[in-house]
């Protein structure tokens, strides 16, 4: 589903001392099937865009595009229109309410009518989807269990909604490595198979670069880079003026840049951690086979 | 979606009434009440008008904010109005229709106690704007301490208080939170039956209390670990003083009391 925003404001509490502008004069689009990260400060609008997204907020100005639905200061999203965009909040395991986590994950697809047959399925594929066993873990309640899987529950309940695009809002803050890791290695793993367009926002460089094929940088409300990552990265100083830093690979790939001559260097679009050791491990074995 | 409730709601600022110490203002606000309700004929209520719309230019807030606070009770005072029209008599009749009349008194006091009711709200609504919870639980501590003397605890009255206060605006972004992403997940409030609609507020309620059980728990431990050991021998940071400000509070009060009693019939 591609998406599109054209001018868009928002300012909060209008008309009060404490208005101010969240959103200014936002315009981008994503394609269908992209992964985008998006990256910026507490405070720079990233969390008021993706609630744009879902028509929980409405613009102040300016239009939003969703597949074939349309956004304005006036026009709200339908309720089914709304069923496409699965928005997953920040600690979204502050939203289970349920007794059982089978229940607490059937509640999006029941809210869209779906049969309880159907959303029963559902809820045992979204549920294995993020990792978890379905059988032992239907009829626990969501309060017994532990931060990661609490998390991973409210994953599934957003998942078994079948949406489109998939909006995640720091989908790993405050969770272990491991659990980090097995989060978004789900989440990579469901935007390629069932081809969805997945909005990643993350305060993690690393994150962004390791999943995301096109980047957002937001700061104060507007949109300071967007491209693919490799062009973001490369704008090295822009970042630092914005107190964002490059990814460890991309600050490694430069240093080894400057010792090595200019023929030799690597390619900047070296970001990512696997084809980046793939890349260097071959340089390295080049002289041993001749 | 609730963020723009604004009962008591406090703007940070540097104006007179920001600067004056909590305990004049709450002493001024009794006061003020008092005289409210002692003022009965047109000048003294124009005093007390005039009084307050220039404390509400003292304040330096848009003068529309401060008159939204009124928003919550404009039917109140609405339904007192249409009362009084209707049912107080006396004096020349200004209408007649069959035996229903609109009579001087009717509107003399519909006027009166509407602005009785508009005056008490807008006063009280500038000491919230202007006091910030924190220095307004520490003035009502102050004020009420003497009653520690009778065995009533007032230093946790008003750390309740102040811990209730603090926790308004922290409770509502939350709901607002929970609101918007149960929202997300299909969930719909405005439509359907009364009982559903009932129902359909489990999904905000829950989370609303397992997080402000653990909010609780959380703030208790922080406080331990702080050494809070209540009320006994703690001292402050910031210790309230009175200011020349605080002179000119009381002399005020003394005037507007000669003036008000000078005046009323």
């Amino acid at each position: 589903m591609q998406i599109t925003f054209d001018q868009v404001s928002h300012i909060y509490a209008k008309g009060t001392p404490f208005e101010r502008v969240a959103l200014h004069n936002i315009s981008l689009t994503i394609p269908s099937g992209s992964f985008v990260g998006i990256i910026g400060h507490t405070g720079s609008g990233k969390s008021t865009l993706i609630q744009h997204l879902n028509g929980l907020l409405m613009p102040s100005t300016g239009q939003i595009t969703l597949g074939d639905a349309v956004i304005t200061p006036k026009r709200r999203l339908s309720h089914s229109q709304r069923r496409d965009i699965g928005l997953v909040f920040q600690y979204p395991e502050h939203q289970l309410f349920e007794e059982t986590v089978a229940k607490d994950v059937a509640f999006g697809p029941l809210n869209f009518d779906l049969p309880t047959e159907m959303a029963e399925v559902r809820v045992k594929e979204s549920l294995e989807i993020v990792g978890l066993d379905y059988a032992t873990i239907k009829d626990r309640s969501p309060f017994h269990l532990s931060g990661g899987q609490m998390r991973r529950v409210a994953l599934a309940g957003v998942l078994a909604m079948q949406p489109k695009v998939l909006v995640l809002d720091e989908p790993t803050a405050g969770l272990d490595p491991a659990g980090r890791v097995t989060i978004l290695e789900g989440i990579y793993r469901i935007h390629r198979e069932q081809n969805l367009t997945t909005l990643l926002v993350t305060h993690s460089m690393e994150e962004a670069a390791r999943y995301a094929d096109y980047l957002l940088v937001m700061a104060q409300g507007q949109v300071a880079l967007q491209g693919k990552p490799e062009e973001v990265f490369m704008q090295v100083d822009r970042l630092r003026e914005l107190s964002l830093d490059v990814p460890e690979t991309v600050a490694l790939v430069s240093h080894m840049n400057q010792m090595l001559p200019d023929k030799a260097s690597l390619p900047s679009s070296l970001y990512r951690e696997e084809e980046l050791i793939a890349h260097l491990l071959e340089r390295l074995s080049v002289p041993k086979e001749g | 979606m609730l963020q723009n409730i604004a009962i008591g709601q406090y703007v940070p600022g540097q104006s007179f009434l920001h600067r004056a110490d909590p305990r004049s203002k709450l002493l001024f606000i009794i006061l003020f009440a008092t005289l409210i309700f002692l003022a009965n004929n047109t000048i003294t209520y124009a005093i007390l008008i005039g009084f307050t719309l220039y404390a509400a230019l003292l304040s330096r807030l848009s003068l529309s904010y401060i008159l939204n606070s009124l928003k919550p009770v404009w039917i109140l005072i609405l339904f007192t109005v249409v009362l009084h029209i209707f049912i107080t008599k006396g004096g020349t009749v200004y209408f007649q229709w069959g035996w229903f009349t609109v009579e001087e008194q009717g509107v003399r006091q519909a006027i009166f106690i509407s602005l009785r009711l508009g005056l008490l709200i807008l006063i009280s609504s500038l000491l919230t704007l202007t006091t910030s919870p924190i220095d307004l639980t520490e003035g009502l501590e102050r004020l009420l301490g003497p009653l520690g003397k009778i065995g009533i605890p007032v230093h946790d009255i008003a750390l309740m208080m102040s811990i209730a206060l603090r926790f308004i605006p922290t409770l509502m972004e939350e709901t607002d939170k929970i609101i918007k992403a149960q929202t997300a997940r299909g969930a719909n409030f405005t439509s359907g039956s009364l009982v559903r609609r009932a129902k359909n507020l489990i999904p905000i309620a829950i989370p609303l209390f397992v997080s402000a059980f653990r909010r609780a728990e959380e703030l208790a431990l922080a406080m331990e670990a702080r050494g809070y050991r209540g009320g006994v021998g703690r001292t402050r940071l910031n210790k309230l003083t009175f200011t020349w400000r605080d002179v000119v509070v009381a002399v005020a009060s003394v005037i507007l009391v000669i003036v008000i009693g000078w005046w009323r019939t």
